[in-house]
């Protein structure tokens, strides 16, 4: 995407942006076939904005078009997977957008070159992956039912009882269930812990989420333990069949594992 | 074990919307105050509404259904409970337009970028 493209978008009738999905080493090669954000008739491609040792991956967007739609935001994270798969990428939070390309260049690559040149050097050679668990409800009930008689106990006294007359009794037996799998939720996030994270040079716990959630945690994963990390995991899916059902999601661009940024005290701009 | 390159919907909103470098940390003057429409997938968990299909599942369960003969019973009798008991409100679809200032967008020629 070069000049030239000015003569072929000059009919859009709204200004054009750029977006800004992550930085990456200058000189690194952008996977073929991805599917930036949309923008335009005739379809909307990746491009880089160079700067020194550093370039930015950028799309062109409409400067008053609200972004959100499901395409917008799997084409973020599709672009940058992609990406992750072959070189470390500083990922973006979803919604970057500059007036230009100079923008880019001047403002966010040239300035800040210290910061993101350090940490691509820190997450090179390294991929995040994610683990997710659900629980298959009726095990993990029946598991809290067998290990608490009082629980046993309040799911007997609404047997057979009428819906509205046993109202705040199915309640406490809910509450009751939801304390006891929030427990069980820590314990399954702490052996994962205790199984995986020798294979990690970082681990995150992450809320689960959602009512079955089981677990749900972040690796950074050195490139060569990879195979060592996922034979791990692969084992724990094992050991966990039939009570969760584990997913490993990856290798993602490291959005868990930046280095942290210190805003500079002097004054940028 | 199931392995993916890319969660579904939920997750990746989960991840891109909250993690990610900041571009205002970055940069102010040529900011585009883009707005951002985002829907809340995430779930709340602890709710009246959780509680109650919790116990409504627990009472379903046949725990010493070793044959499983009373299981045609017990599922049919629960059924309409369940149905009852619904998905509604699981989800909070809150659409949250946090609208950002508005900068004026300078049309430049995008002269430094290259093919990717």
């Amino acid at each position: 995407m070069t000049t030239t493209e000015d003569s072929t978008k000059g009919s859009q009738s709204s200004a054009r942006a750029s977006y800004i999905y992550g930085i990456v080493p200058a000189g690194v090669r952008i996977p073929d076939g991805l599917d930036p954000i949309p923008y335009g008739e005739d379809g909307n491609q990746l491009g880089l904005v160079t700067e020194g040792r550093l370039a930015a991956v950028v799309s062109d967007v409409a400067a008053d078009r609200a972004l959100g739609t499901r395409k917008d935001l799997m084409a973020h994270e599709a672009v940058l997977n992609a990406i992750a798969q072959e070189t470390p990428v500083l990922p973006m939070r979803f919604g970057a957008v500059v007036t230009d390309d100079d923008a880019v260049a001047e403002e966010l690559l040239a300035p800040h070159q210290d910061y993101f040149i350090r940490a691509l050097e820190q997450l090179k050679g390294h991929l995040e992956f994610r683990l997710r668990g659900d629980y298959d409800q009726d095990a993990v009930l029946t598991r809290i039912l067998e290990a608490d008689p009082s629980i046993q106990g309040m799911r007997e006294k609404i047997a057979g009882v009428d819906e509205d007359a046993s109202y705040y009794d199915r309640i406490r037996l809910g509450e009751a269930i939801s304390k006891a799998m929030d427990q069980l939720r820590a314990d399954d996030a702490q052996a994962c812990v205790d199984a995986l994270s020798k294979f990690a040079v970082a681990t995150e716990v992450k809320e689960a989420g959602g009512e079955n959630g089981a677990v749900h945690l972040a690796f950074l994963v050195r490139t060569d333990h990879r195979s060592d990390f996922e034979r791990a995991v692969d084992e724990l899916g094992d050991a966990w069949s039939g009570r969760v059902e584990l997913r490993l999601i990856g290798p993602t661009a490291a959005f868990d594992f930046l280095p942290e940024f210190e805003v500079p005290d002097e004054a940028q701009a | 074990m199931q392995k993916e390159p890319q969660g579904g919907l939920a997750e990746v909103l989960d991840l891109i919307l909250d993690k990610g470098l900041v571009i205002d940390a970055f940069v102010k003057v040529s900011l585009v105050g883009i707005e951002i429409l985002t829907i809340d997938a995430r779930i709340v968990v602890a709710s009246v509404d959780t509680y109650l299909r919790f116990a409504e599942a627990t009472n379903r369960l046949d725990l010493h259904a070793k044959g499983g003969k009373d299981l045609g019973q017990v599922v049919g009798g629960m059924t309409e409970g369940a149905t009852q008991g619904g998905a509604k409100g699981k989800t909070k679809g809150v659409l949250d337009a946090g609208k950002e200032k508005w900068d004026e967008v300078r049309g430049e020629r995008q002269s430094r970028r290259e093919q990717a």
